[in-house]
């Protein structure tokens, strides 16, 4: 991790007084777990370098890292890239130029311009050469990018994941750093500690000046700041220029739409079933449907059964939330799975399977029906899948509509399927869409309603 | 003339009878003529003296405040007694023990509360009473030494003439009323308990014959048994056959088979305990009304048969006969080995707590096992009464057939169904062998023949409500092993997402320990010299080394057929390759091509061995075939970032320094700091090469785990790499393994060479093994069963490039791998069970739960870097 500073022209050597380091001596210091040393790799009347750079222990380095348990932790980019972690180290060497405060004699030359070429790195970030360019731009920068070494033996990249900037133009030497200090961080995948209001802080302070104009102004905020909470405290506003740049939604389909679509449809069907005492959510996720469940009157039990413990924190949190609205049955979470057995759901009055189904792989269909038909044997079952024919609608790029669906069926492998899961178990199956039809494809999600022969 | 009392071998006897009436007298004397034993008396006056130090308080002669007051103090310190000898007497039924109670016994509540007791620990109770005249009693208080007085040996005396007529029903096991000028005469002797069995030279325990007479022959001469002259099947060594009951109904030949057992009981060369068959042929034979169904009938109609030819006189001495016979059946027997219990012999089922006794609910719960009410169909429920079974005596019982014997929880179910085509078995103890016949035919023709309903149940889902809230599994090599019940949530997440099927996941392969000391060299982590010194400490002398193949860990189950795939996992397909986490190591196509071509050319190696399956654990190379991922975003990206920011680096300091800065020593370190980089960057290329469909896959394998119907857990490593070359001769995909065994200073020097040779340039390094699969020291504590010593040069991909510096290799020498030992013995015993259980066919259930058991255990985080 490193940062060299160039300027050539007249006055240069001034900025030896605005950094208040003597150009005649190294400096060397403990930061943390890391040792930061500065030289001037030249210093002429027209011609001055000055080159910081910082080694941390990489032991220690891990050691305080959170994920400690992760393989590769002492295989860690920490102890090279350039990131908030090395602006940390060298903020005290840089202390007077950021701040603007030289000695008396030299406090004219803050707002003196200089034709710096900057240079840092390594970065490893995931945004593309371009943002970068568009990121520094704004200020007057032109930026060259160089990338790492990947002469390997088997060529398993088309670049190195490891890149160089060097960024030119006329800044004071402190709005320099302001923008480094600010842009470091936005180029760098890993947030490296716990961010908290300091942090908005330190971005109103070195943002103060240019980044209220910054076209790029959202996605510095969001990926300084992370998450939302504190991005609403920034002084400074989102604007909705550069959200296209964030990633979309994995989802091939118009997800919000078709979910609310999806849910109203199978409140419907339930709301119509003379028997509704007790629903099983069965791989009930983040507990959407459960809570929405909960609301409809006649339900006495919901059973939300998902082997997520992550959603199930999530849905626990929603449920949480839905209980201070009237007339709300608290759903039971339960922690279960598709591929076991479990006698709590027995004989219920309605199964859901909704958007499950595609996510099993499908040799494995039929001993997950088998156990729910024979075995929990509700009186109304409800699956809902996409419909495959439907993603040409979308158009689009790839085989299924989510990265882990194992399979997509067609309108007719679907109902072929419901109709011998129905003549061997006894029910009576019929088939349903849900969402916007069209003419040849029919609708973007199907549903099968199952009842019980005998009831 | 004597006359002669039994007294029982354990159980309840309460003396009863007034004071002075001589109960303590006649004790003593029993205990003198060593019938009973001192501890097997307790008195009222023997808890009043523990408790209160006094025996006995006189109140006479006080006045009246005085002897209110005294008595007040008797009454509550016999209160007290009485409570805390209750207490006593409990818990000697809980252990089977006789107690004789010495009181007075006059009131009904007094005895009553003992029956209560009785049957709650199922023991037997009795009383022995002692009448004597009033003149008599009145004499003998006078003699004693705290004389009762006059008025309360009357007011005694009184009570007991009133209440003795209670005593029959009151229920006890009998009562006896003895008259006290009898008592001289009178001798006393203790019962045997019936349910004592020694193994004397050995015992054959037969399963349920069901009237499969021809199948008992065959296993008879099977066993060794030869018929003598007198018609009697005899052993030469002496051995005994046991019966678990059950030997009539539902078969061709069941008055055969009860004959038999009728000659070889009565001749002592046989024993035969009670069934749910044999108590309802009992009860028929009685001539009490019973259903003859369940194939009773077909016994019914040979009885109709054999009085057709032989006659009704005949007939009926020969339903006398096995009546008896069937009545006398105890419920169980123990068995004792050098008069130790280490066994029971029991038709359905026992509970601890019942072993050795005797009553009603105990006979029930034998004959039945643990019934939780009853299906659609009237079917009794079965329980797995077995769960609770904890102390270390071997169960042996039947009643419910399974299609192979099995040890769980300590119990072996020996009824393999031969009368629904199955097989019959003996087991031999104290050998515990077993020697089955097949059944000739399916002679119950049953609709719901149990031997297909368990083959059709056998990949059931398991139960998700035993697991997780934690369970523990009961390992043969190991013991009781517990999963706890948060570490197994986060596993079933992954099995519910990621993994194979549950049903295809026979073996997780267990973690693996680095040496458990570090290096004593200064220049190295890990060396050969400590996993050597670990094994030769737990006396193992002869070790295997061998070589670590820089892949990815694989577990392979190749079929030789579709339909052998399906008889073992349900599902018709070649075989199945997984990580050591249980997801599928290969993309859907390419797996099936690898498997297609392992399967082709194992055809000879599955003819050869007529095997139906191959489970192997293996190292798949290259490692960027499951690694890619990994070593692009990992390996390659530090690899590019340390060498990007030191190349930069060296060249400005370079600048500075030829501007005449004093920098030398941060030129130097940067220049060394390059040197890893690039040597790090060398090491992880070794393990990539470029592969193109099946094409350049390499497959070592270095465990032969399971075949039908073996494992080879009992055999050495030197076994497993010659069976890994023969594999390698039959496909060329598989690759072998080099190898070298260590048993000497020599040898040990030699492999240490070697390891330096092929670490130099990167190699992983080696696995050190103890020879024997599984090894123990001398304390039998399992050893581990391998540890790996990784080569200097290749630890950079794990420690990071600059980890030999000396400051940084200080620190990481300071590592324990305790944890992760304790985890590899465990998985590594997990690993063997599993695959035992896939091997017999077992539950997916049972299966499953040594799987999930590994994968808890690996959700459990340790260092990874071990």
């Amino acid at each position: 991790m490193q940062l060299n500073i160039k300027a050539t022209g007249p006055h240069v050597q001034v900025l030896s007084h605005l950094l208040a380091k003597n150009p005649e001596n190294v400096y060397e210091r403990s930061e943390k777990e890391a040792i930061v040393r500065l030289v001037y790799t030249k210093f002429e009347v027209e011609d001055v370098e000055v080159f910081l750079y910082a080694v941390p222990d990489p032991i220690e380095l891990v050691r305080n890292a959170p994920d400690s348990y992760d393989i590769t932790q002492y295989i860690n980019d920490r102890e090279f890239a350039a990131s908030s972690l090395f602006l940390t180290y060298i903020k005290s060497a840089l202390g007077t130029a950021l701040n603007g405060r030289p000695k008396e004699e030299y406090r004219q030359w803050v707002d003196h311009l200089f034709p710096f070429e900057v240079a840092f790195g390594p970065i490893a970030t995931n945004i593309t050469d371009d943002t970068i360019q568009a990121l520094f731009a704004p200020m007057g920068y032109e930026v060259e990018i160089e990338y790492g070494d990947i002469n390997y033996q088997v060529k398993f990249k088309e670049q190195s994941s490891a890149r160089y900037i060097t960024i030119r133009g006329e800044q004071t030497l402190q709005q320099m750093l302001k923008h480094i200090f600010v842009l470091i961080p936005v180029l760098d995948n890993y947030k490296h500690y716990f961010l908290d209001e300091k942090e908005i802080d330190k971005l109103d302070r070195y943002g103060e000046g240019w980044l209220e104009e910054h076209p790029l102004r959202s996605l510095i905020i969001k990926r300084t700041l992370r998450f939302s909470p504190l991005i609403k405290k920034s002084k400074f506003q989102l604007s909705n220029k550069g959200q296209e740049l964030e990633k979309k939604e994995e989802s091939g389909e118009p997800k919000i739409k078709l979910n609310d679509l999806r849910y109203e449809a199978i409140l419907s069907v339930v709301e119509k079933l003379p028997h509704k005492a007790s629903i099983v959510d069965l791989g009930s996720g983040e507990g959407k449907l459960s809570t929405r469940l909960g609301f409809l009157s006649g339900v006495k039990e919901i059973l939300a059964v998902e082997p997520s413990q992550r959603s199930q924190l999530h849905a626990l949190e929603r449920f949480e939330k839905a209980k201070r609205r009237a007339g709300f049955i608290e759903p039971t979470s339960l922690f279960g799975s598709l591929f076991y057995s479990d006698d709590r759901l027995c004989k219920k009055d309605v199964m859901i399977l909704c958007e499950v189904m595609e996510h099993i792989d499908e040799h494995r269909l039929a001993a997950v029906f088998q156990t729910i038909f024979s075995h929990y044997q509700p009186t109304t079952l409800l699956v809902t899948t996409p419909n495959k024919e439907y993603n040409q609608v979308y158009e689009m790029q790839k085989e299924f509509r989510h990265s882990d669906h194992r399979f997509e069926w067609t309108r007719e492998q679907f109902s072929s399927w419901a109709r011998t899961c129905a003549e061997q178990y006894a029910y009576t199956a019929s088939i349903e869409g849900i969402g916007e039809e069209h003419v040849s494809f029919g609708f973007p999600t199907q549903m099968a309603v199952f009842r019980r022969g005998e009831e | 003339m004597t006359r002669k009392m039994m007294l029982p071998y354990a159980g309840i006897v309460l003396m009863m009878g007034p004071s002075s009436s001589g109960k303590t007298t006649l004790l003593d004397r029993l205990i003198a003529e060593g019938i009973l034993m001192p501890s097997e008396v307790i008195s009222s006056d023997q808890f009043r003296t523990l408790l209160s130090d006094t025996i006995f308080m006189d109140w006479k002669g006080h006045p009246k405040d005085e002897a209110d007051v005294l008595f007040d103090t008797y009454q509550h310190i016999s209160k007290e007694a009485f409570e805390a000898m209750d207490f006593m007497v409990e818990k000697r039924c809980q252990l089977n023990k006789l107690t004789i109670v010495d009181a007075t016994h006059l009131q009904s509540s007094d005895r009553l509360r003992y029956v209560q007791l009785a049957r709650k620990h199922h023991v037997s109770i009795s009383v022995i009473a002692i009448e004597a005249s009033e003149q008599q009693l009145l004499e003998w208080d006078e003699t004693r030494e705290h004389s009762r007085g006059k008025k309360r040996i009357r007011q005694q005396q009184q009570v007991f003439k009133r209440q003795i007529r209670y005593l029959k029903k009151e229920g006890y096991s009998a009562q006896y009323v003895l008259k006290a000028e009898e008592l001289a005469s009178t001798s006393f002797e203790r019962k045997a308990n019936r349910m004592l069995l020694d193994i004397g030279e050995g015992l054959d325990i037969i399963g349920d014959i069901h009237g499969c007479f021809d199948e008992f022959m065959d296993l008879l001469v099977r066993l060794g048994y030869e018929k003598n002259e007198e018609d009697f099947y005899v052993h030469p060594q002496g051995r005994k056959i046991v019966s678990l009951g059950d030997v009539m109904s539902r078969g061709p030949k069941s008055l055969d088979t009860m004959e038999f057992f009728y000659r070889h009981i009565q001749a002592g060369l046989a024993y035969m305990i009670d069934s749910n068959h044999g108590w309802k042929i009992a009860r028929w034979l009685d001539g009490r009304k019973v259903k003859m169904q369940h194939g009773d009938e077909k016994l019914a109609a040979e009885f109709e048969q054999f009085e057709a030819v032989h006659g009704e006189e005949k007939a009926r001495d020969k339903k006398e006969a096995y009546r008896q016979m069937l009545l006398k059946a105890p419920s169980h027997y123990v068995l004792q080995k050098n008069d130790i219990p280490v066994a029971v012999v029991v038709h359905a089922g026992i509970k601890d707590e019942f072993i050795g006794k005797h009553d009603q609910v105990i006979s029930d719960f034998c004959r039945y096992g643990e019934v939780e009410g009853f299906d659609k169909q009237g079917k009794p429920m079965r329980k797995d009464w077995f769960q609770q079974h904890q102390n270390s005596q071997l169960i042996i019982w039947g009643h419910d057939p399974k299609p192979q014997a099995i040890f769980i929880k300590n119990t072996v179910n020996i009824d393999q169904g031969v009368v629904f085509g199955g097989n019959l078995t003996a087991f031999r103890f104290p050998e515990k062998e077993f020697v089955q016949v097949p059944a000739q035919q399916d002679y119950a023709d049953a609709k719901d023949n149990p031997l297909h309903i368990w083959e059709e149940q056998r990949l059931t889902p398991p139960n998700i409500m035993g697991l997780i809230d934690g369970y523990s599994v009961q390992v043969e090599q190991y013991g009781e092993i517990k999963v706890p019940g948060k570490m197994v949530k986060t596993a079933l997440d992954d099995l519910s997402h990621f993994t194979i099927p549950l049903e295809e996941l026979t073996y997780i392969p267990p973690t693996m320990s680095p040496t458990p000391q570090v290096s004593k060299l200064s220049t190295y982590l890990e060396h050969p010299a400590e996993a050597f010194a670990y094994y030769r400490s737990n006396e193992v002398n002869k070790m295997v080394v061998e070589k670590k193949h820089m892949g990815s860990r694989a577990v392979l189950l190749v079929f030789r057929d579709e339909e052998s795939a399906e008889k073992y996992i349900g599902r018709k397909i070649e075989g199945v390759i997984y990580t050591r986490t249980g997801r599928p190591f290969f993309q859907k196509q390419l797996g099936k091509e690898v498997l297609q071509k392992l399967q082709h050319d194992l055809k000879p190696y599955f003819a050869k061995y007529q095997t139906e399956f191959i489970l192997l654990d293996a190292e798949i190379l290259p490692w960027n075939l499951k690694a890619k991922e990994l070593i692009q975003k990992q390996y390659a990206h530090v690899g590019e970032m340390a060498w990007l920011d030191r190349m930069k680096r060296k060249e400005k300091l370079e600048k500075a320094e030829s501007n005449g800065q004093a920098i030398q020593t941060w030129l130097d370190e940067t220049n060394e700091q390059l040197q890893h980089t690039a040597s790090f960057r060398k090491s992880f290329q070794q393990y990539i090469w470029e592969t193109t469909g099946i094409e350049g896959i390499q497959i070592a394998p270095f465990h032969i785990l399971a075949q039908s119907g073996l494992t080879f857990f009992d055999q050495t490593h030197i076994w497993h790499m010659e069976k890994a070359q023969e594999l390698s001769n039959y496909s060329s995909m598989i690759i072998e393994t080099a190898y070298r065994v260590v048993d000497n200073e020599q040898s040990e020097q030699e492999a240490i060479a070697w390891w330096e040779e092929m670490t130099r340039d990167g190699q992983e390094g080696f696995v050190v093994k103890p020879l024997n699969f599984v090894e123990r020291n001398e304390k039998g504590q399992m050893v581990q069963p391998a540890i790996k010593v990784r080569g200097v040069e290749y630890l950079h991909i794990i420690y990071g490039m600059d980890y030999l510096h000396p400051a940084n290799l200080e620190r990481l020498k300071q590592r324990s791998t305790n944890k992760k030992q304790k985890k590899a013995l465990r998985e590594f015993a997990l690993g063997m069970e599993g695959i035992q259980r896939f091997v017999n066919r077992e539950s997916l259930g049972r299966i499953h739960e040594c799987v999930l058991g590994t994968l808890a255990m690996e959700a459990d985080p340790v260092d990874p870097r071990l």
